[in-house]
């Protein structure tokens, strides 16, 4: 993906919904319609900051079918290295930001018997649009919504009003958990279950899918790593022959582009495996953060995912 | 026009136990009754107590006039259910009627000729269950159910490169082309451009 390939829109409501989130609004400046996605999709969002330029995958959570604009959600991180606070703090009802076009890497199976949706928090966010995509349907769906507190639950009031009887809210503050092998030891035959949310969610969903003896194309999840901070290093890039210095709170996808290499990109957050690139060199250690590359891959020391993955090393050349 | 070399071809290959599955049904048909058996065994080895968890439909091969029965060797075994069937289409009505009550985490295993893999196939993708739940070995006749691409009915059991479709009687090319939504490889009229000129009828389909 390159920045050609952006489109310009301006940002025409934001509201705080919850003590963490903000709800965007985005609509083309141009007017007419935005490209059409599927339930699931994620934009990317470019950030133009003073310092340094952040791109964020947001999930798309408007319905699919109204194209006159794009709705995302924003959960204000602790920890950010600075791309969710700039859309808190710096942007404003009228602001312009660049967007890629709508890329789906966490699908509906179009010919499942029955969805099960779990979301944690922030998660819900992919699962509004998926919600929209299966409500004339025919196929049966529930969603399971795990949050901290009913103050944290966002978008509350539009599932009550267009998703009445099909989703159930579990709050943490009130000791209610979702019985995650209740549910998965008892879905009928063709039933899909997706998940999205916190990295422990995930991972005890998945864990108890398998442990029922699902198969893994009928568990479906999706979390976007931010790309963590780690020491500095210098990476060479092997065709472009220059020598890119990764600073501590800069992933290497970032660092790279800030010498205006292009990598090519999807999701950047560890998850499609689209920036995959050829390590020829390295005298030190890989630190793989994506969910892509297989435990093996990984172990092989002659690949990397640029966009979360960093290294500790004196020497690591790219086929960049 | 391209008849073999074709991806759609199903592959199979032997049956292996997957007790990572929570409940297992199995199928078998004349001679694929080896196979189930033979996976049976893996499995009590690998997690005995799936037996327990295991449902097999079969059709044993009889001599004419003897009543239908589970084999023997099946019998023995701490199964959850072994029954026999005399036919095809009573088999296939008994598995749909599991698919329907079935949960995640089945697995399916068919053992037998092609075509009742394929029939079998048909079902469990109506049920959506994916490569990952399934697993085949083809055993015993290689005859193929073939589709008529002219008038849309299957012939059964062809044994030739060259068949008459049962319905519209048109001399049909048997290609490798294969409909998992259908079960049957693809019959394309052998004599469109010369009508009357057919290779030699030979039989492929053992």
């Amino acid at each position: 993906m390159s920045e050609a390939q952006t489109l310009t829109v301006e940002v025409t409501a934001i509201e705080q919904i919850t003590p963490l989130i903000k709800h965007f609004k985005l609509a083309p400046i141009a007017g007419g319609s935005m490209p059409a996605f599927s339930g699931g999709s994620h934009i990317v969002v470019v950030m133009k900051g003073a310092s340094r330029v952040h791109r964020n995958p947001y999930s798309l959570l408007s319905p699919p079918n109204e194209l006159g604009g794009y709705e995302i959600g924003v959960r204000r991180m602790e920890e950010s290295r600075g791309g969710s606070h700039f859309m808190h703090d710096e942007v404003r009802v009228g602001s312009l930001l660049e967007i890629a076009h709508p890329v789906n890497l966490f699908n509906l199976d179009k010919i499942a018997r029955k969805h099960v949706m779990i979301a944690g928090g922030i998660g819900i966010t992919p699962f509004m649009a998926m919600l929209e995509d299966l409500r004339e349907g025919p196929v049966p769906y529930e969603l399971h919504y795990s949050v901290r507190s009913p103050e944290h639950a966002a978008f509350l009031s539009r599932l009550n009003e267009r998703q009445a009887g099909r989703f159930r809210m579990y709050y943490d503050s009130d000791n209610r958990f979702i019985d995650f092998d209740g549910l998965l030891s008892n879905q009928p035959l063709g039933t899909h279950v997706y998940v999205c949310g916190p990295a422990g969610l995930i991972t005890r969903v998945i864990d108890s899918a398998q442990g029922w003896g699902w198969p893994d194309s009928h568990i479906h999840w999706e979390q976007f790593s931010a790309p963590p901070v780690g020491d500095a290093f210098d990476v060479f890039l092997a065709r472009s022959k220059i020598t890119v210095h990764v600073p501590p709170d800069q992933s290497l996808m970032e660092s790279i582009e800030a010498q205006g290499v292009e990598v090519p990109y999807l999701c950047r957050g560890g998850v499609c495996g689209f920036c995959q690139t050829k390590v020829l060199e390295l005298d030190g250690e890989l630190i793989h953060n994506d969910h892509f590359l297989s435990d093996a891959e990984k172990a092989r020391r002659n690949t990397i995912m640029p966009c979360v993955s960093r290294a500790r090393c004196k020497t690591l050349v790219l086929d960049l | 026009m391209l008849v073999t070399g074709i991806k759609s071809k199903p592959v199979y290959a032997p049956l292996r136990a997957d007790v990572r599955g929570r409940y297992h049904l199995m199928l078998g048909m004349g001679v694929g009754d080896a196979a189930l058996l033979r996976v049976i065994e893996e499995m009590r080895s690998a997690a005995p107590q799936a037996l327990a968890a295991t449902r097999v439909l079969v059709i044993p091969q009889t001599g004419a006039g003897v009543p239908v029965a589970a084999p023997p060797e099946f019998s023995r075994l701490p199964l959850q259910e072994v029954r026999a069937f005399a036919a095809v289409p009573a088999l296939l009505e008994e598995f749909k009627e599991l698919l329907g009550r079935a949960l995640m985490g089945t697995r399916l295993y068919v053992a037998g000729p092609e075509s009742f893999i394929g029939l079998a196939m048909k079902l469990a993708l109506e049920f959506n269950l994916n490569k990952d739940e399934i697993r085949a070995e083809e055993l015993g006749t290689l005859a193929r159910r073939v589709y008529c691409i002219h008038c849309r009915a299957t012939t059964e059991e062809v044994r030739t490169n060259i068949v008459e479709c049962v319905a519209c009687h048109r001399w049909l090319l048997v290609r490798d082309h294969y409909s998992r939504r259908l079960a049957a490889y693809m019959g394309v009229m052998a004599d469109a451009e010369a009508p009357g000129e057919l290779p030699p009828v030979k039989e492929v389909f053992a």
